[in-house]
């Protein structure tokens, strides 16, 4: 898939994301007389076991999935980029700590550290919110530092020193534009590890607790049903599926100059 | 295998870069070809082995062995490589393999590598140990010096025994030792009868191969002839000019203009300065002194220290024992530093109009000064509109100068700035260098393991050696 393509259909989701819940705004409200509703032009894609809109659910699920993945990744990719930029930079004690915390980290699965916080407070968003962005960060934190560690000591730096050029123009100039294609890359990857991460929480069970509408959650209620209503699993993997064919189209290659 | 090559043209969309009508090679006579950069005596051997970049196309005849290939067709010659012929490619360092020993990527040349990897490699050791390399063959590129580089690649080069052997470059940045051997090297492959095509713009080189020399300009060969004619007698303008661009013709009358020694003020002094790296002692207790307005180089074979030396003058790096001292003259970005390799003393991915830009900026320089200084040092002004990685190596180097020039420096150290430009381009880019330290008066520190060269430039030499005889030779120096 061609990057235009792959930016008009991750555009197609935002808007989903964003005017859904407007057009379908009850995602909640049950009525149990219109129990597995199929599919029609007011309601199309039916309604749950419950009498609950199914489209209302999915755009809801999915706009919170890409808040929280964009809220993540934007938080992991701040603080690993920054912790990175000063370990290669400052060096000695604050590198030995830095990396060593980020040792650490890497030890743990990623998906164990976002047990433990979601099991602080059981599926509540900030645990989730906090769980994710601290076992991605380090991926960030280790790129930059290594690539940091090679502009920074490279001749055109030690050249910039010498001109007495600052600090600014040595992060605007030399680290910023080394980085920037990197760390573009990684955030569209670590998007879609983050939605599939949060959803798979959801399917069993672990992350945000109903009745609030989430990807992997729509799932594991929809499966006892596929038989009479298969619409209902179909769509969450639809949009699961489509955001990371998205983004994984959208990166583009990274050139050297 | 005597090899001859008929109306070879090389050209990119409609502009020709190699036009050659007949050129003939012999086994035991050498042929030589000479040129500056970008006269396109690289792409010659590249049509000729068929290694040419996809947006030029090649039109010729190539006949070997009664054997007739046509040249626009790149994959007829590909069962010849290694057998037939072989090239020694520019920058051994880039060329090698880094994640494989250097036996075992010398072993994948040879002819049994594929039936008999034992006997490959067995062939392979032997090789290595007959260049000197026995101690060598098992370790990575990275740990071998540009000289033993250059002596693993031309083993890969020549273990299938290819008859015809073409050498890109093979001199590029090796010092007068590594070149000697360099040198002999080639011969042996001569003198066992087979065909060597060098491609270089190193003089010294072409007269230690004798044989045959092709001076080349602008896509046409403008005299051939035997070396010590052609490189002694020269009949064409142009070799002239190439011969008076060796540092040891240089004619400048300020080439030793600068202050003599002992009469500036002393801008850095070292005093009990040793170092050592990896285990080896570079130098110890020197004690050193560059003063205001002088010409010192540091000379010395490649590995002798010469750039850990001008590193701890310059305080990059802290020696080992010793101290380093600066004089107020050189602070507030008053000491400027020229690399070998220009393309990395600019950040990459950044307009060079934007490089410049923030020196200007950062110093409240007069925005003018830069145009009149590209100006004087002929360069266009739209080159700023460019990546450093899309401009010529000796026009990048002199960008270079500029930049350190718009500071006004009271020293410049130079680390071998033209080790890489061919000869006319490295008399333009130092006359660039001297005009303007000549102009503001400011101190110059040549690294070079170009001796001709230190003698061109410089007023005094800091020979630095093997470390044993290091210490007296500065001594006897200094």
């Amino acid at each position: 898939m061609t990057p235009v393509a792959a930016r008009t259909l991750l555009a197609v989701l935002a808007l989903f994301a964003l005017a859904g819940p407007l057009v379908w705004p009850e995602h909640a409200v049950q009525d149990l007389s219109r129990f597995l509703e199929p599919p029609s032009l007011a309601e199309p894609l039916g309604r749950d076991p419950l009498g609950r809109s199914v489209v209302a659910r999915l755009a809801h699920a999915t706009q919170l999935s890409l808040l929280m993945a964009v809220l993540c990744v934007a938080t992991a990719l701040l603080v690993g980029t920054l912790a990175g930029i000063v370990a290669a930079w400052r060096g000695g004690w604050v590198d030995t700590v830095l990396h060593g915390l980020s040792e650490a980290f890497i030890a743990l699965p990623a998906l164990l550290v976002v047990l433990i916080f979601s099991a602080l407070a059981n599926g509540d968003l900030w645990t989730l919110y906090i769980g994710l962005a601290l076992a991605q960060w380090v991926e960030y934190f280790r790129m930059v530092r290594s690539r940091s560690g090679l502009v920074l000591a490279g001749p055109a730096v030690e050249a910039a020193w010498m001109l007495k050029l600052g600090p600014a123009h040595v992060l605007r100039r030399h680290l910023w534009p080394e980085l920037r294609p990197l760390l573009a890359t990684m955030a569209t990857f670590g998007i879609g590890s983050s939605i599939l991460a949060l959803s798979t929480l959801g399917f069993v069970g672990v992350g945000i607790r109903p009745p609030t509408p989430e990807l992997g959650l729509m799932l594991t209620e929809a499966f006892p049903y596929y038989h009479e209503a298969p619409w209902m699993s179909l769509a969450p993997v639809l949009v699961l599926t489509t955001i990371l064919i998205g983004l994984l189209s959208l990166r583009r290659k990274e050139v050297r100059p | 295998m005597s090899m001859r090559l008929t109306h070879l043209a090389v050209r990119h969309t409609d502009t020709p870069l190699v036009e050659v009508s007949d050129l003939h090679f012999e086994p035991g006579r050498p042929v030589t070809i000479v040129g500056e950069s970008g006269s396109g005596k690289s792409l010659l051997a590249h049509a000729i082995m068929g290694t040419l970049a996809a947006e030029l196309t090649a039109s010729g005849n190539l006949t070997m062995d009664g054997q007739s290939y046509d040249l626009a067709d790149r994959a007829n010659r590909r069962r010849l490589w290694g057998r037939a012929m072989s090239l020694l490619p520019q920058e051994p360092g880039l060329a090698l393999d880094p994640t494989m020993r250097a036996r075992e990527q010398v072993a994948e040349g040879a002819g049994s590598f594929t039936t008999d990897r034992r006997a490959a490699r067995r062939s392979a050791g032997t090789l290595l140990a007959s260049l000197g390399l026995g101690q060598a063959s098992a370790a990575f590129p990275h740990a071998l010096s540009g000289g033993m580089a250059q002596r693993v690649a031309f083993a890969a080069a020549t273990i299938g025994d290819a008859p015809v052997l073409i050498a890109d470059e093979p001199s590029k940045g090796l010092d007068q030792q590594a070149r000697a051997e360099l040198a002999k090297l080639l011969k042996r492959h001569v003198d066992a009868g087979g065909s060597l095509l060098t491609i270089t713009h190193d003089l010294d080189l072409a007269r230690e191969l004798a044989g045959d020399v092709l001076v080349m300009k602008d896509a046409h060969i403008v005299e051939r002839g035997p070396a010590r004619r052609v490189l002694t007698e020269p009949a064409h303008p142009y070799t002239r000019r190439l011969l008076a661009a060796e540092p040891a013709n240089w004619t400048r009358p300020c080439a030793h203009a600068g202050a003599p020694a002992d009469a500036g003020e002393p801008l850095i002094s070292g005093e009990g300065l040793a170092k050592a790296f990896a285990g080896q002692q570079l130098f110890s207790d020197l004690s050193l002194t560059i003063r205001a307005g002088e010409r010192v180089s540091l000379s010395g074979p490649s590995g002798s220290g010469k750039t850990t030396l001008g590193n701890v003058l310059l305080r990059l790096l802290p020696p080992d024992t010793g101290y380093v001292h600066h004089a107020e003259a050189l602070h507030g970005g008053r000491l400027q530093k020229l690399y070998q390799d220009p393309a990395v003393a600019f950040p990459s991915r950044i307009l060079l109009r934007d490089s410049f830009g923030d020196v200007i900026r950062r110093h409240r320089l007069e925005p003018g000064r830069l145009g009149k200084l590209m100006a004087s040092l002929r360069l266009a002004p739209d080159l700023l509109h460019r990546m450093p990685g899309q401009v010529s190596g000796g026009e990048l180097q002199r960008l270079a100068i500029i930049r350190s020039m718009l500071l006004e420096p009271a020293l410049v150290f130079a680390d071998e700035p033209t080790s890489r430009l061919d000869l006319i381009t490295q008399q333009e880019t130092l006359s660039c260098l001297m005009d303007q330290a000549d102009r503001q008066q400011c101190a110059l520190v040549l690294v070079t393991h170009d001796d001709a060269l230190a003698d061109a430039v410089t007023r005094r030499r800091i020979p630095l050696g093997p470390a044993e005889n290091a210490i007296d030779r500065v001594k006897t120096a200094g």
